[in-house]
């Protein structure tokens, strides 16, 4: 065990530097991506018009039962070999956002037909339009439920995103192919970038149930909510007297 | 902050005017007929109570008022405007027609990820009132149901009278025409029950117009001007709360009210 670290580390601390900015890219685009596509594949999923819900299905149902490697080998040699030539960034991309869209749109779709019916009803009654009620009502409380499956997902297409070794992506997992192949020494190497692996998800799975917890526990997360919340507690700390509580509530 | 938390009552008094027209209303669902030809009106600044067994159609025929159920056939009409007949609704803006109606559910139905105070702020702003002025009509109507203490508080830190005692601020917010409540305290201990009621018997001495589906009998007595027994589907007997509670001519309604024990 005593010559188990033999490679000159600090020679690749650079390339090392440049492949885990390439990882995080990989993971910030895809995810951003894999949101965006999987919340329309639930809307269309959860559509009064039934094409629209067949179209979702049959998406959801191939992406999820196909293997992610295959997606990517189809996206970058397959599409390659009939002409559409992508390069490896977009095609590795590509390949993540169809893959977990597929995953997103599930947890979505539950999270949404999670929010209780009384809740739209409640935002009918108050004369809130369909968009006001998705957008105030049904929404953030579909998001608090899809958090822990959505966290569970970006910490999961992170690691995935090591599978992109195979068309050479140059993120981390392709680095450490290389320097293995400049030393031989692949115990240390991949001991190495799976360190580096680790030290990116648990800090950011940690993070995300910080995350989970505050939203759950209704901490004002956006600036205008904070506002609201801060003009409601000047007023409410304004006591007024009850002979003003009578003028001013009285018919 | 001087306006009033109520619609405005005339000086005038216009007894005739109806808030709520509801004609020949039917509503089936899956082929069960649940509401067979009901008529119902609420005048300005009455109260209405309608009672009968659960699944008799009484919280259809409130629902049908804001359409949330739409009616299969006859008309309804919300101060002076049809906005639903023979099975189409006509009104061209529910937002509109349902702003005119505050309604309190059973379940109270808060929004569970705002604080009591956003609750009532958030219909507010939608209908395109001024922040500052729907945070301010918040507060006092809030500190008018007793509960501004807990404004910043979250529906589930709340107990369930002051939850139905915020889902009515929130009713309020939009200066209804009038209120609905959906048996506003069948999900309430009996100490939580007194303070809501309270809330009602406040609004009612206010002259806020109000239809409601309850099996409080004692306090439908009270606050009641007339009071709707409606059962399989119809009204089998209406009128002054004395008569329908008190001395019913229906023995349909007699029997329902000695199940209840409340005949007095």
């Amino acid at each position: 065990m005593s010559g188990l670290f033999q490679v000159p580390w600090s020679d690749y601390q650079s390339n090392l530097l440049d492949a885990l900015g390439r990882t995080l890219a990989y993971t910030v685009v895809s995810f951003v991506g894999a949101v965006l596509l999987g919340l329309v594949v639930a809307l269309l999923r959860l559509s009064r018009t039934w094409p629209a819900r067949a179209i979702a299905a049959v998406y959801t149902e191939v992406f999820k039962n196909v293997p992610l490697l295959a997606i990517i080998f189809l996206t970058y040699f397959g599409l390659a070999s009939v002409g559409v030539r992508l390069d490896v960034f977009t095609a590795g991309c590509l390949s993540l956002v169809v893959f977990y869209a597929a995953y997103l749109s599930e947890i979505f779709r539950s999270a949404i037909s999670g929010v209780h019916a009384g809740q739209t009803e409640a935002g009918q009654a108050l004369g809130i339009g369909r968009t006001g009620i998705f957008g105030h009502v049904v929404l953030p409380q579909a998001l608090r439920l899809a958090l822990p499956g959505t966290n569970t997902m970006l910490v999961d297409l992170l690691k995935s995103t090591s599978l992109l070794v195979t068309v050479s992506a140059a993120e981390l997992m392709s680095e450490g192919r290389l320097i293995t192949s400049a030393t031989f020494r692949a115990l240390e190497v991949y001991l190495v970038i799976s360190a580096v692996y680790f030290a990116l998800c648990y800090p950011l799975s940690q993070l995300l149930l910080l995350l989970e917890r505050k939203v759950r526990a209704g901490v004002p997360l956006s600036p205008w909510r904070r506002r609201r919340l801060r003009a409601a507690r000047a007023l409410l700390a304004a006591e007024p007297t009850p002979d003003a509580i009578v003028k001013e509530v009285s018919v | 902050m001087t306006e009033p938390v109520t619609a405005p009552k005339t000086m005038t008094p216009a007894p005739s005017e109806a808030v709520v027209r509801i004609t020949g209303l039917s509503k089936s669902f899956d082929g069960r007929l649940v509401l067979d030809d009901v008529h119902l009106e609420v005048h300005r600044g009455r109260i209405v109570s309608i009672i009968g067994q659960s699944g008799g159609g009484k919280s259809t025929l409130m629902r049908c008022v804001n359409l949330l159920e739409r009616p299969d056939r006859g008309t309804v009409e919300i101060a002076g405007e049809v906005v639903h007949s023979g099975g189409r609704t006509v009104c061209r803006d529910l937002p509109r027609l349902r702003r005119t109606v505050g309604m309190v559910f059973q379940r109270f139905n808060l929004f569970p990820h705002l604080t009591a105070v956003e609750n009532v702020v958030l219909a507010q702003r939608k209908a395109g009132v001024p922040e500052q002025e729907a945070l301010e009509r918040a507060v006092a109507l809030l500190r008018r149901v007793g509960v501004a203490h807990r404004a910043l508080a979250q529906p589930d830190q709340l107990s369930g009278g002051e939850q139905q005692r915020v889902a009515i601020a929130r009713a309020l917010a939009l200066k209804p025409e009038v209120l609905l409540f959906d048996e506003p305290t069948s999900s309430l201990d009996p100490e939580a029950t007194r303070e809501v009621l309270s809330v009602m018997r406040e609004l009612a001495a206010d002259g806020m117009t109000m239809l409601l589906v309850t099996h409080e009998l004692p306090f439908a007595r009270e606050v009641s001007d007339h009071v709707v027994f409606v059962d399989g589907g119809r009204i089998v007997e209406e009128g002054g709360p004395d008569s329908v509670l008190g001395s019913p001519s229906q023995a349909r309604t007699r029997e329902f009210l000695a199940s209840y024990g409340s005949t007095s």
